[in-house]
């Protein structure tokens, strides 16, 4: 028709003397996008890949970078034996992580409520000092926590890690299940008021129900941070209490670094939170998209 | 079965006052309606009375208890929220059942009187959805039987049929209608809709700035307003409010046109008001005054026309088989038992 291109149907109207069509900018867009997620991905991943891949070399077979090699299962059994012992600190981790999670989780549910529904006194201050906490450097208070355990009997013991993980979880499900309980619309607690609920049957009947996927998810995040806990479990701990991340010290030897049963022991540390990861993905989503039914 | 009564009930936000000093005694068995513009206090009013607001003073009866320190739970009301407030992971089914569920009825006696309320309502079909599945007007019909699956003292609704289509407004206000006659049950109905109101209301409580303007039948209300609020606020079209003065037994524009006889004293400042309805329109020359048409509108029913008259417009309701153009000049003529007058300053009434 003409002599000069005919522009692309969506960019019709715009500015058609540019160099680059939409679509061709769209394209451009992608691709650099793909590029930076792989990127990202890569750089995040190879530390675990390396793992992955160590957690079945044999000891020989650690310090080469071979991605082809015979599998070996030796490590995860070994990791278990004397003097190691992983099942001890395994158990440990998952008692100290579960108990702190039935724990908070209600409690933190109750005091979100109360923060999100009624006007208290003082509010906001608490809720800045609950935040507050958790900007206080671990090493900070852990001379405290060090003397005051060993003055009432709870160094390297369970309870006591569960006291003190609890302490590091419970600002953030506040935070956090506050904010999916902001998102229930008041309108809807009210209509159940006036159909005849207590504030219990209230909170029973409609609050957890809809807030549930928002607890999930809490409840996920707190047990992955009790599970990860480090500082505090290295210094309370020393034998009958040891969770997993003070374990993976033990593959320290005399006769160097053992990374075959380090990266097993690590692959054994990570495998909850995989699964958590892919369940936090699905009901993260729904904590979020929960909203209101206008 | 209960009367309400609301005593110098006043709610405040600090400063700013959503309701001032209302008394209100809505009767027994009474469907008392508020009507009034957005902001005026119709929903923080009703919401005291379900007890989801703290009123700031004042009490609140119903029956003959004293509920101000009651719980909603304990008023035996039921409510139908402007927002809906429905239950986003129940089923139709169990939205319209908690109010029955929560108060411990009887299994066996629970589906029966859902599935009624369902029916009163057009919703049967939608009984096993979630709310997210339906539409606005559908999650409204869904609140409104969650309202009546019970028999409560006392039904507050919120704008309940604000949603609707024009058709389905209609059958739903017969509904209403019929159940509050049926039932008995003492209604107090928001609504900016004054169809509605006309025709649901035993009486309407018009309000403003937290205040209740005028209290009576609807009929009251539209042919005897208190004041000048109530008279623009209530009709369709509003009513023409003409500023002018009282001279020699005649009511003079400010244009100076002398317009129509009025039995009172004379005044500097007066405000006429006179409805759409209640003028007449004639060829040029045969009415009280000639004036020219500003728009010519064709309702079906009716026509409408919009007239300059000095430097005000007036709007004079027609034959529906009066055709006129724009600019052409024809003649109105006013009906001299449907005037009122209002004081400009105290916009108050001035009965004549
Ligand atoms: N929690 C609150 N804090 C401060 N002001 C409020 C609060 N709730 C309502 N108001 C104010 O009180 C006034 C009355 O509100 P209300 O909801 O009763 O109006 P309404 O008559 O129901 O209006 P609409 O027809 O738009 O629903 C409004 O001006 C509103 O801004
Ligand atoms: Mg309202």
């Amino acid at each position: 028709m003409s002599i000069a291109p005919m522009p692309e149907p969506e960019t019709f109207g715009r500015n058609p003397k540019r160099g680059l069509s939409g679509r061709q900018k769209k394209r451009i867009a992608e691709f650099v996008q793909v590029a930076l997620i792989l990127i990202a991905i890569f750089v995040m991943l190879v530390p675990i890949i390396w793992i992955f891949l160590a957690a079945f070399k044999t000891h020989v077979d650690v310090y080469q970078l071979k991605l082809f090699f015979t599998p070996t299962f030796e490590n995860f059994g070994t990791v278990f034996d004397d003097p190691y012992r992983l099942g001890e600190k395994l158990f440990n981790s998952t008692i100290v992580a579960l108990v702190t999670v039935v724990f908070a989780i209600p409690i933190a549910t109750l005091a979100a409520y109360s923060f999100s529904r009624f006007t208290l006194r003082g509010e906001t201050l608490m809720l800045v000092i609950i935040l507050a906490t958790q900007f206080v450097p671990a090493v900070v208070i852990i001379l405290p926590f060090f003397v005051m355990f060993r003055d009432i009997g709870l160094l390297d013991t369970r309870l006591g890690l569960i006291l003190v993980n609890l302490a590091i979880v419970m600002p953030f499900a506040i935070w956090m299940i506050k904010g999916f309980i902001d998102g229930i619309p008041m309108d809807t607690e009210e209509a159940a008021m006036v159909d005849g609920s207590s504030r219990l049957q209230v909170i029973r009947n409609i609050v957890l129900p809809m807030a549930a996927p928002g607890l999930l998810t809490s409840a996920i995040f707190c047990f992955i941070i009790a599970w990860n806990e480090f500082l505090f479990a290295l210094i309370l701990t020393n034998k009958n209490a040891v969770t997993l991340p003070i374990g993976l010290a033990l593959f320290k030897g005399e006769e160097g670094d053992l990374w075959n049963l380090l990266s097993a022991a690590g692959i054994i540390i990570m495998a909850p939170m995989f699964v958590l990861a892919l369940m936090i993905r699905k009901y993260f989503v729904q904590g979020m998209t929960m909203g209101a039914v206008r | 079965m209960a009367e309400v009564k609301l005593k110098n009930l006043t709610k405040r936000w600090g400063d700013f006052v959503g309701v001032d000093n209302q008394s209100l005694n809505i009767k027994d068995q009474e469907f008392l309606v508020l009507l009034g513009p957005s902001g005026c206090g119709k929903t923080t009013t009703m919401r005291m009375i379900a007890g989801l607001e703290d009123p700031t003073g004042g009490e609140i009866w119903i029956g003959d208890r004293k509920v101000n320190d009651d719980l909603p739970k304990d008023r035996d009301v039921a409510m139908v929220f402007q927002n809906y407030g429905l239950y986003p992971h129940m089923t139709i089914f169990d939205n319209i059942a908690y109010p029955l569920k929560v108060r411990g009825t009887p299994k066996d006696e629970t589906r029966p009187r859902v599935e009624k309320a369902a029916e009163q309502v057009e919703l049967t079909q939608f009984l096993d959805r979630k709310p997210k599945a339906l539409s606005g007007g559908q999650r409204q019909r869904v609140a409104l039987a969650r309202a009546i699956v019970r028999t409560p003292k006392v039904f507050l609704m919120d704008e309940p049929l604000s949603n609707l289509d024009a058709k389905l407004r209609v059958t739903m206000r017969a509904e209403l209608k019929h159940l509050s006659r049926a039932l008995q049950i003492t209604t107090v109905y928001v609504t900016h809709d004054q169809i509605e109101a006309m025709t649901l209301a035993d009486r309407v409580a018009v309000m403003k700035h937290g205040i209740i303007q005028q209290l009576g039948t609807p009929d009251e209300i539209y042919n005897d307003p208190a004041n000048l609020f109530v008279a623009g606020f209530i009709g369709s079209p509003a009513m023409n409010l003409i500023n002018g003065s009282v001279r020699d037994g005649m009511f003079v524009t400010t244009g100076g046109t002398r317009l129509t006889k009025l039995p009172t004293a004379d005044r500097a400042r007066a405000i006429l008001g006179v409805r759409a309805d209640d003028m007449s329109v004639h060829e040029a020359g045969q009415g009280d005054i000639d004036v020219t048409i500003y728009a010519f509108e064709n309702t079906g029913e009716s026509t409408l026309l919009t007239v300059q008259w000095g430097k005000q417009r007036v709007i004079a309701r027609g034959d529906r088989h009066l055709r006129k153009e724009q600019d052409d000049v024809v003649g109105i003529s006013l009906d001299p038992d449907h005037l009122y007058l209002f004081d400009p300053d105290t916009e108050q009434r001035i009965r004549m």
